[in-house]
């Protein structure tokens, strides 16, 4: 039986699998400098730049799949999808983070990504150590529904893409000519991902909203923000179609969503409108 | 490109600071007829208002489609009109955000702007219908360039577009009312939100209420204060048949035996009796070698039928159970309508009933007896436009998760640009 206390015994296996990683990313780089600085004699090189980059991903994928074991022997011992408390869901967006990643790194060959998400990845383990908010609820019937899953997945993997997306953006503002078209290819590619996965989360929690409570929108204060959050990226999306060369204030607005979903995701409860509100999400 | 050449206001072809003085102009008629006639009435869009202000965007887009070559009509289903709408929307949502809202028929609004009841604002009721408009026309003018390859597009806009519609639509026919039912009894009587009783075209007969709930955990409380050990940061522990043993702070715990539905007998022990007045109970060996402490008793948690039994640890502290929360909870009931439809039917939290255009959801029951209540509540939804609603969610759903797709596609087209 896997339970919390056995989490150290994952998450560190994990995170120093990812740190060999970025270390062999980054260490790969300081070589292929002093070699050319050597005038680019070959000869001292242990690896090639490809295997490198190859040993890296591998590195990437053992700690994914590490990590990926002790969701799913959670999942078994606890009878049901670790995603009720803050520290379960913390689990997800770690494991996604990290997997989705190795992906992008894959397709784009930025390491920025790369080392970014196992970072943020990392600092979210960090967080379940230290403040684990684990206090295991059991599931309220009206969680209990096939919508909840896929609602809280597509969710988490919006989160992982939205946050790439806002690090290539921030990047971008520090170009003085935005003339990276790969990195804006990314951008839009990374951004249609992440804003799709939003809405499909959005809506399925409007379908299971139906079902559970009785109406499909009521703004509530976290459905007003996330209205307002999809309304933000639907206005990137949008003035990105007649755009040929990307704006600063363009780019700005990636980062304002990303602030809206920040406040949709953690800020909603510290704001005044939410503490009149009908609690819609409990049923007493 | 065409964003950035030279021209004066209002010179075709009009772009963003036209839309943008149009969203402002309509935003501020909006806030004038708020502060003149107070709040948009919903009411007027019921059956059949709704459907001739729904006539009156097919007209007007209808228009659109034979005048679209008009530069006026261009500018209105064109990208920046769209923007800026969904801007205008975007910042008056932010304010119900932002602000707390009041909940209809509350009687004591104070934001004479409305910012106190965002969706029932004027401003907020034109963005919304300026937004409705302008989508249909930007859906009609795709459609009538036609191509198999923009079915995102479609799916997306036109679902959107539906469910928009049926949505802001159906706020004035949305009915919504809750029922409260006696086992072996048959009720048809609501009261409204004003506390008027109704009475309505369904009856509910309930046979039997039934409820499981889950394993209750064991807290460590100080008599003094009733609050759970350690102060402020209270741990609970989930008793398991599984894993057996636990600790909370320096108190080890063991599950001896454990009885789901346990009824007590005449001395301290209890056995299993599957009954409405039983309740969990635990026999659990408590132990903390730094005290020498060590005793196997039963600890229950109680309720209207049963005494709780705690473990007395020292002149502080008592070893407890929680109460039990519910797993599932289901109303087998027979819904008699006027039409003299019998349905017998199981309902249960995230299985409703629905009949004709009525959705009944199981809503709550009596909390003090729990298991044993006798009573169970329902929620009655009327909403005849639903059907819509779901046609328009499940096409924006699928555009959605094209969209996923779509934008590798567009990464690969601007690829080809000379532009960027
Ligand atoms: C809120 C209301 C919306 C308005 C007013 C609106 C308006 C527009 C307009 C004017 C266009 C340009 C059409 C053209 O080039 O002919 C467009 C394109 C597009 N919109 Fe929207 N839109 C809205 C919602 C959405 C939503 C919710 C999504 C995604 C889920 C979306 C995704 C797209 C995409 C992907 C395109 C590009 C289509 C293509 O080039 O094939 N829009 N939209």
């Amino acid at each position: 039986m896997i339970t919390w206390d056995s989490f150290l015994y994952f998450a560190l296996p994990a995170m120093v699998l990812w740190a060999a990683s970025v270390l062999v990313l980054y260490g790969r780089k300081k070589k292929s400098a002093a070699v050319s600085g050597s005038n680019g004699d070959g000869s001292v090189k242990v690896l090639t730049d490809k295997q490198f980059s190859v040993l890296s991903a591998w590195l990437t994928l053992a700690g994914v799949a590490v990590f990926g074991v002790f969701i799913a022997l959670m999942w078994i011992s606890m009878e049901r999808p670790p995603m009720r408390t803050m520290g379960e869901t913390r689990l997800w967006y770690t494991f996604f983070l990290s997997a989705i990643g190795l992906v992008m790194y894959l397709k784009w060959k930025h390491h920025w990504i790369l080392s970014f998400s196992l970072v943020v990845a990392s600092v979210f383990i960090i967080i379940n150590i230290a403040k684990p908010e684990i206090q295991s609820k059991d599931l309220m019937p009206a969680l209990q529904s096939i919508w909840f899953v896929p609602h809280v997945i597509s969710y988490i993997l919006s989160y992982a893409f939205l946050s790439a997306a806002t690090i290539a953006a921030i990047i971008l503002l520090y170009q003085k000519d935005l003339a990276d078209r790969s990195l804006v290819r990314l951008l839009d590619n990374v951004v249609y991902i992440g804003f799709g996965l939003l809405m499909v989360g959005l809506l399925l929690g409007a379908v299971w909203a139906k079902e559970a409570w009785g109406h499909y929108w009521s703004w509530d204060p976290k459905e007003t923000w996330a209205f307002i959050t999809a309304a933000g990226y639907l206005i990137f999306i949008h003035l990105r179609l007649r755009e040929t060369k990307i704006h600063r204030l363009t780019l700005w607005i990636v980062i304002f969503s990303f602030v809206l979903l920040m406040i949709t995701w953690k800020g909603v409860n510290y704001l005044p409108a939410a503490q009149g509100s009908i609690h819609v999400y409990s049923n007493e | 490109m065409d964003d950035t050449k030279k021209r004066a206001w209002w010179q075709a072809p009009w772009g963003y600071k036209e839309s943008f003085a149009f969203v402002g102009g309509l935003s501020l008629v909006g806030i004038l007829l708020q502060l003149t006639t107070g709040n948009f009435n919903f009411m007027i869009l019921e059956f059949p208002v709704g459907l001739i202000a729904l006539l009156l965007v097919l007209v007007l887009t209808g228009l659109m489609v034979i005048r679209h070559r008009s530069s006026f009509f261009g500018w209105f289903s064109g990208v920046p009109m769209s923007v800026t709408i969904i801007a205008g929307v975007l910042f008056f949502t932010l304010i119900m955000g932002l602000v707390p809202q009041h909940g209809e028929g509350h009687s004591h609004a104070h934001s004479p702007l409305g910012f106190d009841t965002v969706t029932r604002s004027w401003p907020f009721v034109l963005l919304y219908a300026v937004l409705v408009l302008n989508l249909s026309m930007v859906t009609a003018r795709r459609l009538l360039a036609f191509r198999w390859r923009d079915y995102a597009f479609y799916l997306n806009h036109l679902g959107l577009l539906i469910l928009l519609i049926a949505a802001g639509i159906g706020a004035a026919d949305l009915r919504r009312y809750v029922m409260h039912v006696t086992e072996g009894q048959t009720e048809w009587r609501v009261f409204s939100d004003q506390g008027d009783m109704l009475e309505l075209p369904l009856a509910i007969h309930l046979k039997d209420f039934y409820m499981e709930e889950y394993i209750p955990k064991l807290a460590i409380i100080d008599k003094q204060s009733g609050e759970a050990i350690p102060a402020g940061k209270p741990q609970m522990w989930q008793i398991d048949t599984v894993k057996t043993t636990g600790s909370i702070v320096d108190w080890k715990l063991e599950v001896v035996d454990y009885i789901h539905e346990a009824v007590r007998n005449s001395d301290s022990t209890y056995r299993h009796v599957p009954m409405p007045g039983s309740c969990p109970a635990v026999l659990v060996k408590v132990s903390n070698p730094a005290v020498g402490f060590e005793r196997t008793a039963w600890v229950c948690g109680g309720n209207f039928a049963q005494l709780y039994m705690t473990i007395e640890l020292n002149d502080h502290l008592n070893l407890v159970m929680t109460r039990p929360e519910p797993k599932l909870y289901r109303s087998d009931v027979i819904v008699y309508t006027q039409s003299e439809k019998t349905i017998p039917a199981l309902i249960e939290v995230n299985k409703p009933l629905q009949v004709e255009n009525w959705y009944v959801y199981q809503y709550s029951y009596d909390s003090d007896l729990g298991k044993a209540s006798t009573t169970s509540s329902f929620e009655l939804v009327y909403d005849p436009w639903l059907p819509w609603v779901y046609i328009g969610l499940w096409m924006f759903i699928a555009g959605s998760v094209l969209l996923i797709w779509e934008g590798n596609k567009k990464a690969k087209l601007k690829k080809d640009d000379h532009l960027g």
